[in-house]
């Protein structure tokens, strides 16, 4: 297949020579050796092929291949007309894709000069945060998978359920909503769905516990993952790194906080969590206090939610005044922007689509040098990426 | 299996028989997930999550290696990159082997119809069994489909009939030509 | 370089546009000037780059700047240095030039939106078809700024930046692949999405996709008129 493109290694011969030079027994020198994980594996979470060359049990150098999944979407996007972006959109971050179309609609909104009515931020908010709550509560478990424990797992796919059920219901959407509209939502909330969105936010608290007594505190997952891929955050923000794996490393910045005003977030209470480690633990320990931060945001934002319109009146045919507008927000996998490019017609001209994930990995040959390969599986299971959110 | 391939005598093999292998193959399909796109979520979802549970319809999900499976899923986008892989893998499961496609990606190419890089269908690679709509389907669909399939498999006729054209499957020649292909 | 004024992004024409309803022409206008903490971050970037500056402009609270080609490796040192912008969000490429036309009633594709035949060159303005931008951000001071650049037509060439920002790597083999544009300094580019013997820059406005010249969009086939056909407005 594309063999043609196995990358040739660039390995740092000083790096090396530390590693040979660290081996006390000459004789025991292992040769090197090319593993390759995927491009279909289980703990690759898709299709990241990831090659990485070996010296006994240490990686010397990874190379991450990516693209088993780039499907285009700066490219169709041209060829689409605004509406018709949203439903595109969705599929970058498969798992948050609410949050997905929330940055894309804004801009055009922007750039168009309309504003949605309040309570159609709010609700939008609502659901930003509980697609954030069914995209991290599978990492949570998933974590657990990661270093061998198979139930929280299940945990994380039975709750995570009951998000996507309340999503569903408010959108008819298990997955891909396609709920935005430019200028304010499709439909309001059904009857019922607040109370049955208090409920169910008092069972992922509950499981934010389990977690929490399964998993942290755990000799075996503490070992697994504390002090193992260590992100400085300064490199990590010069790579991009972004979200929950940077505030892992010490780097106070969350752009619904930090960034420009977007949604409800500035009338929300909310505190960003932050952990000076940077390793494997601090990003999951990072993402279970954020998973209980959304938790009290949504029910500040039901507590909050106002009455109103949910559509702003917007022409019936969209159409983008000219102008280019950079709009970024705080998806549960990092910072997701778009860079729209308008020429006045129905579709953008060029969108730029920053995902978060993309720059996440884009650290991973860093980060994977000098690491045991148990420990590869580890790292790339903390750094939470999702393939579509990586190749676009 | 020659009762299989060649039959009692050159006949079929008595109907008790088919039905008592064809019932035990349906109960125990070895399936490998090809997890591509969101689709793959909503495969996890059906086969970890304790509300859907595929395993009590006789899937057993994560076989060692492709070699070793019945039933592959493929869900979600297939890219002219994935392509070979698939093909390549598809060629190590042994016969009989069943193959769905899951979600409009696979089936043929979904939303992104017009790409430049998404692979207009699976089925331009491999051949498929049961094409499930929807984008992404719920996992209550694969469940379908999974029963589906099992059906078909206990209508499967042994011996000389046309559908044990699957269970002999494609004869491959390892030759230079094979192996150059492959390389 | 100091005494450039202020750019607005343009205003669109609403007589040309019908469609367009008043409601969001006169929104748009309300953006003549620019951000005081627009002006004065780009003040400092000025105050650092010299000369390097081309124009600049405020596109909805974001600071673009248009640097000459030379200095954009020098315009990564001093956000980095002076902005304190120590975090990479994205480089990539765009191409002014206009979208191929769409098919007519002779089949082709019909559905794609149809973009103005001139060309135009967004807020900065660009000297010729294809420009590299990024944009970079302070996880300290909360502010960003994108930065853009001409590169020549044919062969186009820029220098690279992944010696200030390591996370450039990837980015810049993504807009090589996609634009063809080539980053001197690179540690070795080659391709990142795409597989090897993929041939042409997808990005390029010239890249036709096949799928939509060798069929009409799907959609269309037997569906009802576009709410195009009627110019009333309604809130669905």
């Amino acid at each position: 297949m594309t063999s043609t493109e196995t990358p040739g290694f660039e390995v740092d011969p000083a790096l090396y020579s530390n590693l040979a030079g660290s081996q006390v027994n000459v004789e025991l020198d292992t040769g090197d050796m090319i593993l390759n994980l995927g491009p279909q594996h289980p703990a690759t979470h898709g299709t990241l092929r990831l090659v990485v060359r070996l010296d006994g049990e240490r990686v010397v150098a990874a190379d991450p291949v990516i693209g088993y999944m780039h499907r285009g979407y700066e490219k169709l996007s041209e060829f689409r007309t605004y509406p018709q972006i949203t439903t595109l959109i969705n599929r970058i971050d498969w798992l948050s894709s609410f949050a997905n179309e929330v940055p894309f609609v804004h801009g055009a909104e922007q750039l168009m000069g309309i504003e949605a009515p309040p309570r159609a931020q709010w609700i939008r908010t609502i659901l930003t945060e509980l697609s954030r709550i069914a995209t991290i509560y599978l990492f949570l478990g998933e974590m657990g998978l990661q270093v061998g424990a198979l139930t929280p797992a299940f945990w994380g796919f039975r709750d995570r359920e009951l998000v996507l059920n309340l999503i569903e219901s408010a959108t008819g959407g298990r997955f891909h909503p396609n709920f935005n509209r430019i200028g304010g939502l499709k439909d309001d909330l059904p009857w019922g769905w607040i109370a049955e969105c208090r409920t169910t936010m008092d069972k992922i608290l509950r499981g934010c516990d389990d977690f929490e007594d399964v998993l942290v505190g755990n000799e075996i997952f503490e070992a697994r993952t504390r002090g193992i891929g260590i992100i400085p955050g300064e490199l990590g923000a010069a790579y991009g790194v972004s979200g929950a794996n940077l505030r892992a490393s010490g780097i106070d910045w969350d752009l619904r906080r930090d960034g420009k005003p977007y949604l409800a977030y500035p009338e929300l209470d909310f505190k960003v969590w932050t952990h000076s480690d940077g390793d494997s633990f601090a990003r999951y320990w990072v993402r279970l206090q954020e998973t209980r931060e959304a938790v009290r945001m949504v029910i500040q934002l039901l507590d909050g939610l106002p009455a109103g319109p949910i559509m702003a009146k917007v022409p019936r045919i969209i159409k983008v005044p000219e102008g280019e507008v950079w709009v970024e927000t705080e998806n549960p996998l990092g910072q997701m922007g778009y860079y729209i490019v308008s020429k006045g017609a129905t579709g953008p001209f060029r969108v730029k689509i920053r995902s978060a994930s993309f720059s996440n990995v884009s650290i991973l040959p860093w980060l994977l040098r000098g690491v045991y390969v148990p420990d590869v599986i580890t790292i790339m299971g903390s750094l939470y990426f999702i393939l579509g959110d990586i190749d676009r | 299996m020659g009762l299989v391939e060649k039959g009692v005598f050159g006949k079929k093999p008595l109907k008790p028989v088919t039905w008592l292998l064809n019932y035990s193959r349906k109960y125990s399909l070895w399936m490998f997930q090809w997890g591509l796109a969101c689709c793959a979520i909503e495969m996890g979802a059906a086969l970890a999550s304790p509300r859907y549970d595929m395993m009590r319809l006789g899937v057993i999900p994560f076989p060692a290696s492709p070699r070793q499976a019945d039933l592959v899923v493929i869900s979600g986008t297939v890219t002219d990159k994935m392509a070979p892989a698939i093909k390549r893998l598809y060629e190590q499961m042994p016969d009989p082997k069943y193959v769905i496609s899951m979600g409009s990606c696979a089936n043929c190419g979904g939303p992104y119809w017009d790409s430049y890089s998404v692979t207009k269908g699976v089925d331009q690679v491999i051949p498929v069994d049961i094409y499930i709509p929807g984008c992404p389907p719920r996992p209550e669909a694969l469940l379908e489909a999974i029963v589906m399939l099992q059906e078909r498999i206990q209508n499967e006729g042994l011996g000389n009939d046309e559908l044990a054209q699957r269970w002999r499957g494609e004869h491959v020649v390892v030759d230079n030509a094979y192996m150059a292909a492959r390389v | 370089m100091a005494d450039e004024t202020p750019d607005t992004p343009d205003t669109p024409d609403a007589s040309a546009d019908d469609a367009v309803t008043d409601a969001s022409a006169v929104a748009v206008e309300e953006v003549p000037a620019i951000d005081p903490a627009v002006a004065a971050l780009f003040e400092r970037f000025e105050a650092a780059l010299g000369d390097g500056v081309v124009d600049h402009a405020d596109s909805f609270g974001t600071l673009v700047v248009r640097v000459k080609p030379d200095a954009w490796k020098r315009a990564a040192e001093v956000a980095r240095a002076d902005l304190d912008c120590d975090y990479l969000s994205f480089i990539s490429g765009i191409d002014w030039m206009p979208a191929p036309k769409p098919a007519g009633d002779e089949g082709g594709d019909t559905s794609a939106p149809v973009q103005p035949d001139t060309m135009t060159f967004g807020v900065t303005g660009s000297d010729g078809r294809l420009q590299v931008f990024a944009h970079v951000q302070s996880t300290t001071r909360h502010w960003g700024v994108t930065i853009k650049t001409d590169v020549a037509d044919p062969a186009p060439t820029v220098d690279s930046w992944v010696s200030v920002y390591p996370g450039a790597d990837w980015h810049e083999r993504e807009c090589w692949e996609m634009y063809g544009v080539d980053f001197s300094g690179h540690p070795k580019i080659r391709h990142l999405y795409l597989p090897g013997e993929f041939e042409g820059n997808p990005l390029r406005k010239d890249f036709a996709l096949l799928a939509r010249e060798v069929k009409p969009w799907p959609g269309l086939v037997d569906v009802e008129p576009m709410p195009g056909d009627d110019t009333e407005e309604g809130d669905s």
